[in-house]
Protein backbone atom coordinates (compact mmCIF):
# COMPACT_ATOMS: atom_id res chain seq x y z
CA UNK A 1 0.00 0.00 0.00
CA UNK A 2 2.53 2.35 0.78
CA UNK A 3 4.90 1.94 -1.77
CA UNK A 4 2.29 2.14 -4.21
CA UNK A 5 1.43 4.83 -2.61
CA UNK A 6 4.79 6.73 -3.15
CA UNK A 7 4.79 5.55 -6.84
CA UNK A 8 2.01 7.10 -7.80
CA UNK A 9 2.91 10.25 -6.02
CA UNK A 10 6.17 10.19 -7.66
CA UNK A 11 4.42 9.57 -10.92
CA UNK A 12 2.35 12.28 -10.45
CA UNK A 13 5.62 14.87 -9.75
CA UNK A 14 6.98 13.58 -12.35
CA UNK A 15 4.41 14.42 -14.88
CA UNK A 16 4.45 17.70 -13.51
CA UNK A 17 7.93 18.67 -13.63
CA UNK A 18 7.28 17.21 -17.35
CA UNK A 19 4.34 19.83 -18.11
CA UNK A 20 6.21 22.43 -16.70
CA UNK A 21 9.30 22.09 -17.96
CA UNK A 22 7.06 21.58 -21.75
CA UNK A 23 5.37 25.03 -21.58
CA UNK A 24 8.61 26.82 -20.56
CA UNK A 25 10.42 25.47 -23.58
CA UNK A 26 7.29 25.88 -26.15
CA UNK A 27 6.19 29.33 -25.36
CA UNK A 28 9.08 31.64 -26.67
CA UNK A 29 9.41 29.97 -29.97
CA UNK A 30 6.17 30.39 -30.38
CA UNK A 31 6.63 34.20 -29.75
CA UNK A 32 9.75 33.98 -31.69
CA UNK A 33 7.69 32.99 -35.18
CA UNK A 34 4.51 35.33 -34.78
CA UNK A 35 7.13 38.47 -34.77
CA UNK A 36 8.92 37.38 -37.68
CA UNK A 37 6.47 37.76 -40.62
CA UNK A 38 6.38 41.24 -42.18
CA UNK A 39 2.91 40.90 -42.90
CA UNK A 40 -0.40 41.68 -41.18
CA UNK A 41 -3.38 41.96 -43.18
CA UNK A 42 -6.22 44.05 -41.79
CA UNK A 43 -9.24 45.58 -43.30
CA UNK A 44 -11.35 48.90 -43.08
CA UNK A 45 -14.62 49.60 -43.58
CA UNK A 46 -15.92 53.46 -44.15
CA UNK A 47 -19.32 53.72 -42.70
CA UNK A 48 -19.36 56.95 -44.14
CA UNK A 49 -18.61 55.66 -47.58
CA UNK A 50 -20.75 52.64 -47.73
CA UNK A 51 -24.29 53.38 -49.66
CA UNK A 52 -25.33 49.89 -48.50
CA UNK A 53 -25.00 48.46 -52.16
CA UNK A 54 -24.16 44.68 -51.28
CA UNK A 55 -21.54 44.52 -54.12
CA UNK A 56 -19.16 43.05 -51.61
CA UNK A 57 -21.46 40.44 -50.41
CA UNK A 58 -22.27 39.57 -53.79
CA UNK A 59 -19.03 39.77 -55.54
CA UNK A 60 -17.78 37.46 -51.81
CA UNK A 61 -20.36 34.65 -52.88
CA UNK A 62 -19.16 34.35 -55.97
CA UNK A 63 -15.64 34.57 -55.97
CA UNK A 64 -15.22 32.33 -52.99
CA UNK A 65 -18.65 30.17 -53.58
CA UNK A 66 -20.52 30.63 -50.82
CA UNK A 67 -23.91 28.59 -50.90
CA UNK A 68 -26.92 30.82 -50.86
CA UNK A 69 -28.42 30.94 -47.14
CA UNK A 70 -24.63 31.90 -45.72
CA UNK A 71 -22.41 34.68 -46.21
CA UNK A 72 -19.18 35.31 -45.14
CA UNK A 73 -19.66 39.65 -44.84
CA UNK A 74 -23.41 41.15 -44.02
CA UNK A 75 -23.63 45.17 -44.19
CA UNK A 76 -26.32 45.54 -41.70
CA UNK A 77 -28.33 48.08 -42.22
CA UNK A 78 -29.79 50.78 -39.35
CA UNK A 79 -32.13 52.95 -39.57
CA UNK A 80 -33.61 55.44 -41.43
CA UNK A 81 -32.81 58.24 -39.10
CA UNK A 82 -33.95 61.82 -38.99
CA UNK A 83 -37.11 63.43 -40.47
CA UNK A 84 -38.05 62.83 -44.49
CA UNK A 85 -36.59 64.09 -46.76
CA UNK A 86 -33.66 64.35 -44.93
CA UNK A 87 -33.11 60.57 -43.89
CA UNK A 88 -30.26 58.68 -43.87
CA UNK A 89 -29.23 54.89 -43.09
CA UNK A 90 -26.35 53.60 -40.98
CA UNK A 91 -24.82 50.88 -42.66
CA UNK A 92 -21.96 48.84 -40.56
CA UNK A 93 -19.54 45.50 -42.15
CA UNK A 94 -20.35 42.01 -40.52
CA UNK A 95 -17.91 39.89 -41.08
CA UNK A 96 -14.57 37.69 -39.34
CA UNK A 97 -12.53 40.65 -37.53
CA UNK A 98 -9.34 38.55 -37.65
CA UNK A 99 -8.56 38.65 -34.34
CA UNK A 100 -4.68 38.59 -33.34
CA UNK A 101 -5.97 36.92 -30.21
CA UNK A 102 -8.95 34.90 -31.82
CA UNK A 103 -11.26 32.94 -29.61
CA UNK A 104 -12.04 30.37 -32.46
CA UNK A 105 -8.37 28.98 -32.69
CA UNK A 106 -8.09 28.86 -29.13
CA UNK A 107 -11.27 26.46 -28.61
CA UNK A 108 -10.38 24.48 -32.07
CA UNK A 109 -9.97 21.16 -30.84
CA UNK A 110 -8.34 19.95 -34.14
CA UNK A 111 -5.93 23.33 -34.81
CA UNK A 112 -8.68 23.50 -38.14
CA UNK A 113 -9.22 27.08 -37.02
CA UNK A 114 -6.03 28.79 -37.59
CA UNK A 115 -3.94 31.71 -37.47
CA UNK A 116 -1.39 32.54 -40.96
CA UNK A 117 2.03 33.11 -39.17
CA UNK A 118 2.68 34.80 -42.14
CA UNK A 119 -0.14 37.06 -42.60
CA UNK A 120 -1.92 37.31 -39.77
CA UNK A 121 -5.32 35.86 -41.33
CA UNK A 122 -7.24 33.37 -39.57
CA UNK A 123 -8.15 31.02 -41.72
CA UNK A 124 -9.85 27.58 -41.36
CA UNK A 125 -8.20 24.32 -42.50
CA UNK A 126 -10.85 22.64 -44.56
CA UNK A 127 -9.71 18.79 -44.33
CA UNK A 128 -8.90 19.32 -40.42
CA UNK A 129 -12.16 20.41 -39.44
CA UNK A 130 -14.78 17.68 -37.65
CA UNK A 131 -17.69 20.26 -37.11
CA UNK A 132 -17.99 20.46 -33.56
CA UNK A 133 -19.18 24.13 -34.10
CA UNK A 134 -17.31 25.02 -30.83
CA UNK A 135 -15.53 27.72 -33.05
CA UNK A 136 -18.90 29.30 -34.03
CA UNK A 137 -19.87 28.96 -30.46
CA UNK A 138 -16.69 30.72 -29.12
CA UNK A 139 -16.55 33.59 -31.80
CA UNK A 140 -17.95 36.96 -29.95
CA UNK A 141 -18.67 38.33 -33.38
CA UNK A 142 -20.93 35.49 -34.21
CA UNK A 143 -20.29 35.39 -38.09
CA UNK A 144 -18.73 31.85 -38.42
CA UNK A 145 -21.26 29.45 -39.71
CA UNK A 146 -21.19 25.65 -41.03
CA UNK A 147 -21.12 25.85 -44.94
CA UNK A 148 -24.10 24.19 -45.79
CA UNK A 149 -22.22 22.08 -48.80
CA UNK A 150 -18.83 21.10 -47.69
CA UNK A 151 -20.15 20.77 -43.44
CA UNK A 152 -17.09 22.70 -42.65
CA UNK A 153 -16.86 25.85 -40.48
CA UNK A 154 -16.53 28.77 -42.59
CA UNK A 155 -16.48 32.92 -42.94
CA UNK A 156 -13.87 35.42 -44.62
CA UNK A 157 -10.35 34.59 -44.83
CA UNK A 158 -9.83 37.64 -46.56
CA UNK A 159 -9.91 36.14 -49.55
CA UNK A 160 -6.52 34.00 -48.89
CA UNK A 161 -7.63 31.07 -50.88
CA UNK A 162 -9.09 32.56 -53.72
CA UNK A 163 -7.64 36.45 -54.61
CA UNK A 164 -4.52 36.76 -52.49
CA UNK A 165 -3.20 33.70 -54.49
CA UNK A 166 -3.36 35.44 -57.65
CA UNK A 167 -2.17 38.81 -56.04
CA UNK A 168 -5.53 40.90 -55.99
CA UNK A 169 -7.06 42.35 -53.56
CA UNK A 170 -10.23 40.74 -51.76
CA UNK A 171 -13.18 40.38 -53.76
CA UNK A 172 -15.62 42.42 -51.89
CA UNK A 173 -12.74 45.65 -52.00
CA UNK A 174 -12.33 45.44 -55.23
CA UNK A 175 -16.34 45.22 -55.81
CA UNK A 176 -16.89 48.39 -53.72
CA UNK A 177 -17.55 51.29 -55.63
CA UNK A 178 -17.54 53.81 -53.22
CA UNK A 179 -14.09 52.29 -52.35
CA UNK A 180 -14.92 51.86 -48.61
CA UNK A 181 -13.33 49.04 -48.01
CA UNK A 182 -9.54 49.57 -47.54
CA UNK A 183 -7.31 46.36 -47.26
CA UNK A 184 -3.50 46.40 -46.88
CA UNK A 185 -0.56 45.23 -44.59
CA UNK A 186 -0.72 46.84 -41.08
CA UNK A 187 3.34 46.86 -40.57
CA UNK A 188 3.85 48.87 -44.12
CA UNK A 189 3.84 52.32 -43.52
CA UNK A 190 2.86 53.93 -46.65
CA UNK A 191 0.03 51.07 -47.42
CA UNK A 192 -3.41 52.90 -47.95
CA UNK A 193 -4.71 51.02 -45.02
CA UNK A 194 -1.76 52.55 -42.66
CA UNK A 195 -2.05 56.24 -44.28
CA UNK A 196 -6.45 55.66 -43.81
CA UNK A 197 -6.39 54.52 -40.19
CA UNK A 198 -3.85 57.41 -39.57
CA UNK A 199 -6.03 59.90 -40.42
CA UNK A 200 -9.38 59.35 -39.72
CA UNK A 201 -10.97 58.14 -36.40
CA UNK A 202 -11.70 54.58 -36.26
CA UNK A 203 -13.34 52.05 -34.20
CA UNK A 204 -13.63 48.23 -33.79
CA UNK A 205 -15.81 45.95 -31.71
CA UNK A 206 -15.63 44.43 -28.48
CA UNK A 207 -12.14 45.54 -27.87
CA UNK A 208 -13.10 44.72 -24.20
CA UNK A 209 -12.95 41.28 -24.48
CA UNK A 210 -9.10 41.14 -25.76
CA UNK A 211 -9.76 39.80 -29.13
CA UNK A 212 -7.81 42.92 -30.62
CA UNK A 213 -9.92 42.33 -33.59
CA UNK A 214 -8.04 43.61 -37.26
CA UNK A 215 -11.48 45.02 -38.84
CA UNK A 216 -11.25 48.67 -38.33
CA UNK A 217 -14.81 50.97 -39.09
CA UNK A 218 -14.93 54.77 -39.61
CA UNK A 219 -18.30 55.94 -37.37
CA UNK A 220 -20.62 56.95 -39.88
CA UNK A 221 -21.89 60.88 -39.36
CA UNK A 222 -25.46 59.44 -39.75
CA UNK A 223 -27.26 57.41 -36.93
CA UNK A 224 -28.14 58.15 -33.41
CA UNK A 225 -25.88 58.59 -30.38
CA UNK A 226 -26.87 54.72 -28.17
CA UNK A 227 -25.92 55.07 -24.75
CA UNK B 1 -38.09 34.41 -29.54
CA UNK B 2 -39.13 31.09 -28.97
CA UNK B 3 -37.08 28.57 -26.00
CA UNK B 4 -35.36 26.38 -28.05
CA UNK B 5 -34.75 28.32 -31.59
CA UNK B 6 -32.93 31.50 -31.65
CA UNK B 7 -30.36 33.37 -33.34
CA UNK B 8 -26.85 32.86 -32.11
CA UNK B 9 -28.02 29.56 -31.14
CA UNK B 10 -25.06 27.13 -31.99
CA UNK B 11 -25.25 23.86 -29.67
CA UNK B 12 -28.41 21.89 -29.17
CA UNK B 13 -29.54 19.59 -26.31
CA UNK B 14 -27.42 16.60 -27.57
CA UNK B 15 -24.38 18.61 -26.05
CA UNK B 16 -26.47 19.15 -23.18
CA UNK B 17 -27.39 15.40 -22.88
CA UNK B 18 -23.67 14.91 -23.36
CA UNK B 19 -22.10 16.94 -20.88
CA UNK B 20 -24.72 15.84 -18.35
CA UNK B 21 -23.99 11.51 -19.01
CA UNK B 22 -20.09 12.49 -18.95
CA UNK B 23 -20.76 14.07 -15.54
CA UNK B 24 -22.79 11.19 -14.77
CA UNK B 25 -20.31 8.48 -15.42
CA UNK B 26 -17.81 10.89 -13.40
CA UNK B 27 -19.92 10.91 -10.28
CA UNK B 28 -21.19 7.59 -10.31
CA UNK B 29 -17.40 6.36 -10.41
CA UNK B 30 -16.77 8.84 -7.59
CA UNK B 31 -19.40 7.32 -5.40
CA UNK B 32 -18.50 3.48 -6.08
CA UNK B 33 -15.27 4.10 -5.16
CA UNK B 34 -16.24 6.24 -2.01
CA UNK B 35 -18.29 3.25 -1.42
CA UNK B 36 -15.35 0.89 -1.50
CA UNK B 37 -12.94 3.06 0.03
CA UNK B 38 -15.09 3.67 3.16
CA UNK B 39 -17.43 1.26 3.60
CA UNK B 40 -17.37 -1.74 1.67
CA UNK B 41 -13.49 -3.09 1.13
CA UNK B 42 -13.12 -5.94 0.29
CA UNK B 43 -16.68 -7.14 -0.68
CA UNK B 44 -17.36 -3.98 -2.62
CA UNK B 45 -17.79 -6.21 -5.42
CA UNK B 46 -20.65 -7.85 -3.75
CA UNK B 47 -22.62 -4.72 -3.67
CA UNK B 48 -25.77 -4.17 -6.14
CA UNK B 49 -24.47 -0.44 -5.68
CA UNK B 50 -21.13 -0.65 -6.70
CA UNK B 51 -22.26 -3.03 -9.27
CA UNK B 52 -24.51 -0.25 -10.69
CA UNK B 53 -22.13 1.61 -11.08
CA UNK B 54 -19.71 -0.20 -12.54
CA UNK B 55 -22.37 -0.65 -15.17
CA UNK B 56 -23.69 2.69 -15.63
CA UNK B 57 -20.39 4.90 -15.70
CA UNK B 58 -19.02 3.23 -18.98
CA UNK B 59 -22.54 3.28 -20.23
CA UNK B 60 -23.09 6.72 -19.79
CA UNK B 61 -19.48 7.97 -20.49
CA UNK B 62 -19.72 5.91 -23.82
CA UNK B 63 -23.14 6.83 -24.91
CA UNK B 64 -22.37 10.84 -24.14
CA UNK B 65 -19.03 10.65 -26.86
CA UNK B 66 -21.37 8.69 -28.84
CA UNK B 67 -23.74 11.67 -28.83
CA UNK B 68 -20.70 14.24 -29.54
CA UNK B 69 -19.69 12.18 -32.64
CA UNK B 70 -22.97 12.06 -34.21
CA UNK B 71 -23.37 15.83 -33.53
CA UNK B 72 -20.78 16.69 -35.52
CA UNK B 73 -21.17 17.89 -38.35
CA UNK B 74 -18.75 15.51 -40.25
CA UNK B 75 -19.31 12.31 -37.60
CA UNK B 76 -17.02 10.34 -39.96
CA UNK B 77 -14.23 12.57 -39.69
CA UNK B 78 -14.15 12.36 -35.50
CA UNK B 79 -10.78 10.28 -35.46
CA UNK B 80 -9.30 13.60 -36.15
CA UNK B 81 -9.76 15.29 -32.48
CA UNK B 82 -7.82 11.80 -31.35
CA UNK B 83 -5.02 12.67 -33.98
CA UNK B 84 -4.20 16.31 -33.75
CA UNK B 85 -4.76 18.08 -30.40
CA UNK B 86 -4.49 21.71 -29.14
CA UNK B 87 -3.72 22.61 -26.13
CA UNK B 88 -5.24 25.59 -25.90
CA UNK B 89 -8.45 23.73 -26.44
CA UNK B 90 -10.98 22.49 -23.44
CA UNK B 91 -12.50 20.34 -26.24
CA UNK B 92 -9.14 18.92 -27.08
CA UNK B 93 -8.04 18.39 -23.74
CA UNK B 94 -11.52 17.34 -22.47
CA UNK B 95 -11.20 14.39 -25.22
CA UNK B 96 -7.96 13.53 -24.08
CA UNK B 97 -8.98 13.22 -20.63
CA UNK B 98 -12.01 11.43 -21.53
CA UNK B 99 -9.74 8.56 -23.39
CA UNK B 100 -7.80 8.29 -20.56
CA UNK B 101 -10.80 8.23 -17.94
CA UNK B 102 -12.06 5.28 -20.02
CA UNK B 103 -9.44 3.25 -20.22
CA UNK B 104 -9.03 4.19 -15.95
CA UNK B 105 -12.57 2.86 -15.61
CA UNK B 106 -12.19 -0.12 -17.36
CA UNK B 107 -8.92 -0.94 -15.50
CA UNK B 108 -11.03 -0.07 -12.42
CA UNK B 109 -13.54 -2.38 -13.07
CA UNK B 110 -10.97 -5.04 -14.32
CA UNK B 111 -9.74 -5.14 -10.63
CA UNK B 112 -12.51 -4.51 -8.46
CA UNK B 113 -14.21 -7.47 -9.86
CA UNK B 114 -11.47 -9.45 -10.58
CA UNK B 115 -11.88 -12.09 -7.46
CA UNK B 116 -15.30 -13.11 -8.79
CA UNK B 117 -14.29 -12.98 -12.74
CA UNK B 118 -11.36 -15.48 -11.99
CA UNK B 119 -13.52 -17.43 -9.94
CA UNK B 120 -15.75 -17.77 -12.47
CA UNK B 121 -12.97 -17.86 -15.28
CA UNK B 122 -11.83 -20.94 -12.80
CA UNK B 123 -8.63 -21.29 -14.66
CA UNK B 124 -10.02 -20.98 -18.65
CA UNK B 125 -8.35 -17.96 -20.72
CA UNK B 126 -5.13 -17.56 -18.46
CA UNK B 127 -4.11 -14.79 -19.63
CA UNK B 128 -7.35 -12.32 -18.79
CA UNK B 129 -6.69 -13.98 -15.43
CA UNK B 130 -3.48 -12.82 -15.32
CA UNK B 131 -4.24 -9.49 -16.32
CA UNK B 132 -7.09 -8.57 -13.70
CA UNK B 133 -4.84 -10.74 -11.23
CA UNK B 134 -1.70 -7.74 -12.23
CA UNK B 135 -4.88 -5.13 -12.33
CA UNK B 136 -6.19 -5.88 -8.57
CA UNK B 137 -2.40 -6.17 -7.96
CA UNK B 138 -2.42 -2.20 -8.62
CA UNK B 139 -5.39 -1.37 -7.33
CA UNK B 140 -4.78 1.39 -5.28
CA UNK B 141 -2.99 3.31 -7.94
CA UNK B 142 -5.59 2.52 -10.50
CA UNK B 143 -8.73 4.21 -7.82
CA UNK B 144 -6.03 7.45 -7.12
CA UNK B 145 -5.97 8.41 -10.71
CA UNK B 146 -9.42 7.57 -11.75
CA UNK B 147 -10.79 9.88 -8.37
CA UNK B 148 -8.71 12.55 -9.80
CA UNK B 149 -9.59 11.47 -13.99
CA UNK B 150 -13.17 11.70 -12.99
CA UNK B 151 -13.26 15.07 -11.09
CA UNK B 152 -11.48 16.72 -14.02
CA UNK B 153 -14.01 14.96 -16.70
CA UNK B 154 -16.53 16.42 -13.89
CA UNK B 155 -15.29 20.20 -13.87
CA UNK B 156 -14.31 19.95 -17.74
CA UNK B 157 -17.67 19.78 -18.72
CA UNK B 158 -18.49 23.20 -17.09
CA UNK B 159 -15.15 24.42 -18.59
CA UNK B 160 -16.02 23.62 -22.03
CA UNK B 161 -19.07 26.07 -21.58
CA UNK B 162 -16.86 28.59 -19.42
CA UNK B 163 -14.60 29.16 -22.48
CA UNK B 164 -17.43 30.96 -24.26
CA UNK B 165 -16.22 34.38 -23.93
CA UNK B 166 -19.01 36.04 -25.81
CA UNK B 167 -21.89 34.90 -23.43
CA UNK B 168 -21.64 36.38 -20.15
CA UNK B 169 -23.65 33.47 -17.93
CA UNK B 170 -21.64 30.84 -19.77
CA UNK B 171 -17.91 32.75 -19.25
CA UNK B 172 -18.34 32.17 -15.72
CA UNK B 173 -15.65 31.02 -13.21
CA UNK B 174 -18.43 29.40 -10.97
CA UNK B 175 -19.86 27.21 -13.77
CA UNK B 176 -17.19 24.42 -13.80
CA UNK B 177 -17.98 23.88 -10.56
CA UNK B 178 -21.09 24.48 -10.32
CA UNK B 179 -21.48 21.29 -13.32
CA UNK B 180 -18.76 19.69 -11.16
CA UNK B 181 -20.96 19.55 -8.03
CA UNK B 182 -24.00 18.63 -9.97
CA UNK B 183 -22.26 16.11 -11.78
CA UNK B 184 -21.44 14.17 -8.84
CA UNK B 185 -24.85 14.53 -7.42
CA UNK B 186 -26.36 12.82 -10.59
CA UNK B 187 -23.80 9.99 -10.09
CA UNK B 188 -24.63 9.60 -6.88
CA UNK B 189 -28.47 9.67 -7.90
CA UNK B 190 -28.12 7.03 -10.52
CA UNK B 191 -25.92 4.79 -8.43
CA UNK B 192 -28.75 4.88 -5.68
CA UNK B 193 -31.19 3.81 -8.54
CA UNK B 194 -29.22 1.43 -10.34
CA UNK B 195 -28.62 -0.14 -7.01
CA UNK B 196 -32.17 -0.39 -5.75
CA UNK B 197 -33.36 -1.15 -9.55
CA UNK B 198 -30.65 -4.31 -8.92
CA UNK B 199 -32.51 -5.40 -5.64
CA UNK B 200 -30.09 -3.08 -3.60
CA UNK B 201 -31.20 -3.05 0.26
CA UNK B 202 -32.66 0.34 0.00
CA UNK B 203 -31.82 0.84 3.97
CA UNK B 204 -28.41 -0.75 3.16
CA UNK B 205 -25.21 1.09 4.30
CA UNK B 206 -24.21 2.37 1.10
CA UNK B 207 -27.86 4.30 0.97
CA UNK B 208 -26.94 5.79 3.98
CA UNK B 209 -23.32 6.50 3.31
CA UNK B 210 -24.31 8.11 0.06
CA UNK B 211 -27.11 10.35 1.62
CA UNK B 212 -24.86 11.51 4.03
CA UNK B 213 -23.09 13.02 1.96
CA UNK B 214 -25.59 14.16 0.13
CA UNK B 215 -27.53 16.50 2.19
CA UNK B 216 -24.30 18.76 2.17
CA UNK B 217 -23.89 18.48 -1.50
CA UNK B 218 -27.21 19.22 -2.06
CA UNK B 219 -26.38 22.71 0.26
CA UNK B 220 -22.94 23.31 -1.85
CA UNK B 221 -24.90 23.11 -4.75
CA UNK B 222 -28.14 25.73 -3.58
CA UNK B 223 -24.92 28.15 -2.79
CA UNK B 224 -23.34 27.73 -5.78
CA UNK B 225 -26.19 28.64 -7.97
CA UNK B 226 -26.95 31.53 -5.65
CA UNK B 227 -23.53 32.56 -5.94
CA UNK B 228 -23.94 32.42 -9.76
CA UNK B 229 -26.40 34.40 -9.97
CA UNK B 230 -25.74 36.99 -7.50
CA UNK B 231 -22.51 37.04 -9.09
CA UNK B 232 -23.97 37.78 -12.72
CA UNK B 233 -26.30 40.46 -11.30
CA UNK B 234 -24.30 42.57 -9.42
CA UNK B 235 -22.15 42.50 -12.25
CA UNK B 236 -24.45 44.68 -14.41
CA UNK B 237 -24.21 45.21 -17.80
CA UNK B 238 -24.94 42.78 -20.17
CA UNK B 239 -23.98 39.73 -17.33
CA UNK B 240 -27.32 40.89 -15.19
CA UNK B 241 -29.44 41.00 -18.65
CA UNK B 242 -28.29 37.76 -19.23
CA UNK B 243 -29.16 36.53 -15.68
CA UNK B 244 -32.37 37.80 -15.45
CA UNK B 245 -33.53 36.49 -19.32
CA UNK B 246 -32.72 33.55 -17.98
CA UNK B 247 -34.61 32.89 -14.36
CA UNK B 248 -36.94 35.76 -15.37
CA UNK B 249 -40.44 34.64 -16.67
CA UNK B 250 -41.01 32.70 -19.39
CA UNK B 251 -39.66 29.19 -20.38
CA UNK B 252 -36.91 28.88 -19.12
CA UNK B 253 -37.78 30.86 -15.91
CA UNK B 254 -40.24 28.10 -15.23
CA UNK B 255 -37.84 25.47 -16.08
CA UNK B 256 -35.27 26.64 -12.88
CA UNK B 257 -37.40 27.34 -9.81
CA UNK B 258 -39.99 24.41 -10.98
CA UNK B 259 -37.01 22.08 -12.53
CA UNK B 260 -34.06 22.82 -11.06
CA UNK B 261 -34.70 24.24 -8.05
CA UNK B 262 -37.99 22.60 -7.29
CA UNK B 263 -37.83 19.13 -8.48
CA UNK B 264 -34.06 19.08 -8.58
CA UNK B 265 -32.82 20.45 -5.34
CA UNK B 266 -35.68 21.40 -3.00
CA UNK B 267 -37.70 17.92 -2.80
CA UNK B 268 -34.58 15.79 -2.49
CA UNK B 269 -33.10 17.78 -0.06
CA UNK B 270 -36.28 17.58 1.80
CA UNK B 271 -36.96 14.24 1.51
CA UNK B 272 -32.94 13.44 2.58
CA UNK B 273 -33.87 15.45 5.66
CA UNK B 274 -36.94 13.40 6.27
CA UNK B 275 -35.28 9.79 5.39
CA UNK B 276 -32.93 10.88 8.19
CA UNK B 277 -35.06 11.06 10.77
CA UNK B 278 -37.38 8.02 9.75
CA UNK B 279 -34.78 5.13 10.27
CA UNK B 280 -36.64 3.34 7.52
CA UNK B 281 -35.87 3.71 4.02
CA UNK B 282 -38.05 2.20 1.20
CA UNK B 283 -37.37 1.21 -2.38
CA UNK B 284 -39.66 4.13 -3.29
CA UNK B 285 -38.55 6.67 -1.27
CA UNK B 286 -34.44 6.28 -2.55
CA UNK B 287 -35.88 5.52 -6.36
CA UNK B 288 -38.01 8.88 -6.28
CA UNK B 289 -35.86 10.74 -4.50
CA UNK B 290 -33.02 9.56 -6.91
CA UNK B 291 -35.07 9.79 -10.23
CA UNK B 292 -35.60 13.42 -8.98
CA UNK B 293 -32.19 14.40 -8.46
CA UNK B 294 -31.66 13.24 -12.06
CA UNK B 295 -34.29 15.22 -13.72
CA UNK B 296 -32.65 18.71 -11.84
CA UNK B 297 -29.19 18.25 -13.18
CA UNK B 298 -30.69 17.39 -16.56
CA UNK B 299 -32.37 19.99 -17.05
CA UNK B 300 -30.19 22.07 -14.94
CA UNK B 301 -27.66 21.37 -18.11
CA UNK B 302 -30.23 22.41 -20.75
CA UNK B 303 -31.46 25.10 -18.88
CA UNK B 304 -27.63 26.46 -18.85
CA UNK B 305 -26.66 25.55 -22.59
CA UNK B 306 -29.93 27.12 -23.66
CA UNK B 307 -30.03 30.78 -21.31
CA UNK B 308 -26.41 31.15 -21.67
CA UNK B 309 -26.53 31.27 -25.56
CA UNK B 310 -29.56 33.99 -25.73
CA UNK B 311 -27.74 36.58 -24.25
CA UNK B 312 -24.14 37.52 -25.63
CA UNK B 313 -21.91 40.15 -24.77
S1 LIG C 1 -14.13 37.41 -35.52
FE1 LIG C 1 -14.70 35.40 -34.79
S2 LIG C 1 -14.11 34.03 -36.42
FE2 LIG C 1 -13.04 35.94 -36.80
S3 LIG C 1 -11.05 35.68 -35.78
FE3 LIG C 1 -12.39 36.69 -34.31
S4 LIG C 1 -13.26 34.98 -33.13
FE4 LIG C 1 -12.41 34.09 -34.98
S1 LIG D 1 -16.06 23.38 -36.26
FE1 LIG D 1 -14.12 22.93 -37.28
S2 LIG D 1 -12.94 24.81 -37.19
FE2 LIG D 1 -14.62 25.01 -35.73
S3 LIG D 1 -13.76 24.36 -33.77
FE3 LIG D 1 -14.72 22.55 -34.67
S4 LIG D 1 -13.07 21.59 -35.81
FE4 LIG D 1 -12.37 23.66 -35.38
S1 LIG E 1 -12.28 39.55 -47.85
FE1 LIG E 1 -12.89 37.95 -49.29
S2 LIG E 1 -13.82 36.40 -47.98
FE2 LIG E 1 -13.75 38.26 -46.76
S3 LIG E 1 -15.72 39.22 -47.11
FE3 LIG E 1 -14.31 40.10 -48.59
S4 LIG E 1 -14.61 38.83 -50.39
FE4 LIG E 1 -15.47 37.70 -48.68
Amino acid sequence: MDTSKRRFLKGCGGAIAGVSVYSMTRQPLARDAAEESEVKYAMLHDENLCIGCNACEDACREVNQVPIGVSRVDIVRTGPFGEYPEQSYRFSRHSCQHCEAAPCVKVCPTGAAYIDKETGIVAVNEDRCVGCQYCIAACPYQIRFINPVTKVADKCDFCQQSQLTRGLQPACVLACPTEALVFGNLKDPNSALVKTLKSKPTYRQKVDLGTRPKLFHVRTVDGEIVL
Amino acid sequence: MSAFHFDGLVWHWPIAIYLFLAGLSAGAVFFAIMLKHFKLAERAYLSPFVQAAALIAPIAVCAGLGILVIDLTKPLAFWKILVFYNTSSVMSMGVLVLLVYQLVLFAWIGSVFSLPVNKWLDGRFYLLTKCLTLLARHEDIITGVLVILSLSLGAYTGFLLSALIGFPLLNNPVLPLLFLISGLSSGAAATLLGGVLMRGNPNGIEVKFIHRIEIPMILVEIMLLFTFFAGLILSGGQSQVAALNAIGEGFWGWIFWGGVVGVGLTLPLAFNLWMKVSSDRKFTYVAVTASFSLLGVLLLRNFILYTGQMTGV
